[in-house]
């Protein structure tokens, strides 16, 4: 554990990677590095091992081999294996999920303040007696919740339960749920699946606002080109769970291997 | 689906009308004294009350939290001889015997919650199902404490060693205890708790990417409602004065638990409707309806019936029939008048 310091201006870096399922190798010696305040997308075909990396990265699957450095809201870095999967968030790191994970039954402010969780300091029975202390700590956040729903637009419906809000609000629901705990790197699985075409040019303006607004990286998985073409800042690409390139969009567009992967190998190319 | 549910709305003087629902259930003895009710009225309304404040606990745990405990009657059972031992051979004083009578299922149930709670739900009702009978059977045993077969018998509260209650002042003392549980829950359930139990019903990985510790708070939720249950044991040794084995079986353990998915899944008033419904209508009303009232069985088939429809139509609980009647009356209203 000798090189835990991460060069200045990372926030993230991934060393050697590996988890393997059976036999099955998802991840295998998978290497790459986040700057801070940067769109990274993750790109890959279908089994790729994408959202086994991301789980590997947020603790919900332990890796078999490899280190994850990330450096936290307080500029200390760590590993982040050695940090259960429910302190991850506590360092500043939050994801979303593939197939939204909100609680119908909860209106959409409260699925937000789910967000504030870890910001809440008074006991279960202060809570239960309704302090002042707790009263006021609710209130702070409630009103941080409302100022983040109105940032993404979607204020007007706060009081509605999440249960049977179109996808799109959800999707930006999960976001609002992420932006709560000021996040220094916000992990999106496939932010763009199940949007339109006019929800996902919306969607890339709004993570490139909330890089600008809330200075945090952006780490990506998605399927829908454009969006990651558009976006993105850098892209890396991964097939059968192993590196195939880095580099910016355009570069990432000529690489052969990248071409290969995506569309086949053709007989000359081998 | 089309499935409401307007409890997201949180009414801004809930307090208080827990506390007015309070004070309407102090009036029992009054329209008693009045010659408005029946006598056996106070211990039917009485019983309610108890149940209710294991139920309440019970619907923390199933409703709020998505687990299933069985063993509700062992928890409640373990505290009511406790607090009878405590008072009538210790001669401890209420208040001790209440600690005690708390303190020592307390413990009983996190040792269970820690060594099941770590996998999956599920494991909890078997566990607090093999613990709840280990409990009946050692009630059945330990005649030296519980006196096995002909049970045990305490007597009305006596507060700070001289404030002897009688039979009113017990049941006021019920009505007390449950305002001030409705209260506390109320505030839990609407808080950070409330969210965090909330978000590990809903998505067990949404709440851990959240910060939720999962075994923290299914312990926290599990310590809760085997406390409600340790107390509701508690005040009914208290006011029914009695208990032997075959109160605490099983079949204890899944009235409560009809009851709650009858009146209401996560309401608090709901699961109050619920403990009525399977409690106190069997002696109220089935009994009055010839031949099939003198069924021995009858009141448990109503109850299966009950949960069929319950499930199918109002999945939420018959708490939300009132929201139905409301709408239908506005329609009727809407149609006569023009």
């Amino acid at each position: 554990m000798s090189n835990l310091d991460l060069q200045e201006g990372l926030v993230l870096r991934l060393e050697e990677l590996s988890i393997s399922f059976g036999g099955l190798k998802a991840v295998d010696n998978l290497s790459f590095e986040i700057k801070e305040k940067e769109i990274f997308g993750l790109i890959g075909p279908n089994g790729a091992g994408k959202t086994t990396a991301f789980n590997c990265i947020t603790q919900f699957y332990r890796p078999n081999h490899g280190k994850i450095f990330f450096r936290d809201k307080h500029g200390k870095v760590s590993n982040l294996i050695d940090h259960p999967v429910h302190e991850i968030i506590k360092l500043g790191l939050v994801r979303t999920f593939q197939n939204v994970e909100l609680i119908r039954e909860l209106s959409i402010l409260d699925n937000v303040l789910i967000g504030a969780h870890i910001d809440f300091k008074s006991s279960l029975l202060a809570q239960a007696l309704k302090t002042k202390k707790a009263k006021d700590e609710e209130t702070k956040l409630r009103d941080e919740a409302i100022e983040v729903l109105t940032f993404l637009g979607i204020a007007d419906r706060m009081l509605l339960p999440a249960g049977g809000q179109p996808y799109g609000i959800l999707k930006k629901v999960e976001l609002a749920r992420t932006l709560m705990c000021h996040p220094k790197l916000i992990i999106l699985d496939e932010p763009a699946a199940g949007l339109n075409d006019i929800e996902t040019v919306n969607l890339a303006k709004v993570i490139r606002t909330i890089r600008d607004k809330y200075g945090c990286a952006v780490l990506l998985v998605e399927h829908d080109m454009r969006l990651v073409m558009d976006v993105c800042d850098k892209i890396c690409a991964i097939n059968f769970g192993k590196f195939l390139a880095v580099g910016s969009p355009k570069e990432i567009q000529r690489n052969k291997d990248v071409q290969a992967a995506y569309l086949g190998e053709t007989e000359e190319d081998q | 689906m089309k499935l409401k549910r307007p409890s997201f709305i949180v009414k801004k003087n809930a307090h208080l009308n827990y506390v007015l629902f309070g004070v309407a259930l102090c009036l029992v003895p009054l329209l008693i004294e009045l010659g408005l009710l029946r006598n056996s009225y106070l211990t039917l309304v009485g019983s309610v009350i108890i149940y209710s404040v294991a139920a309440i606990g019970l619907n923390l745990l199933l409703g709020w939290s998505g687990l299933i405990s069985l063993g509700t009657a062992g928890f409640m059972g373990l505290a009511a001889y406790i607090s009878a031992y405590a008072t009538v051979n210790l001669k401890l004083p209420f208040e001790i015997a209440v600690l005690l009578a708390l303190s020592i299922p307390l413990a009983v149930g996190i040792l269970v919650g820690l060594v099941s709670l770590k996998i999956e739900g599920l494991y909890l009702a078997i566990a607090t199902l093999s613990v709840s009978e280990i409990l009946r059977k050692s009630f059945e045993e330990f005649g030296d404490i519980t006196n096995g077969f002909s049970g045990k018998t305490a007597s009305y509260p006596k507060l700070l060693g001289f404030f002897q209650l009688d039979k009113y002042g017990t049941y006021i003392l019920l009505v007390v205890v449950l305002v001030g549980v409705m209260i506390l829950i109320h505030n839990m359930i609407n808080g950070q708790m409330g969210r965090a139990l909330n978000a590990m019903r809903g998505s067990e990985a949404a709440a851990q990417a959240m910060g939720v510790h999962l075994l923290k708070y299914r312990l926290v939720a599990f310590a809760l409602a085997t406390s409600l249950a340790a107390l509701s044991g508690i005040l009914y040794i208290h006011f029914i004065k009695y208990t032997y084995p075959p109160t605490w079986t099983l079949g204890m353990s899944l009235n409560i638990l009809s009851a709650i998915i009858i009146g209401g899944v996560r309401n608090i008033y709901g699961t109050i409707l619920g403990v009525f419904v399977v409690f106190a209508v069997p002696d109220l009303f089935l009994k009055q309806i010839p031949y099939f009232g003198a069924m021995p069985g009858f009141a448990y088939i109503v109850n299966g019936i009950l949960i069929i429809v319950v499930i199918m139509y109002y999945p939420y609980g018959l708490i939300y029939l009132g929201n139905d009647m409301k709408k239908l009356w506005g329609k009727v209203k809407a149609k006569v008048k023009p």
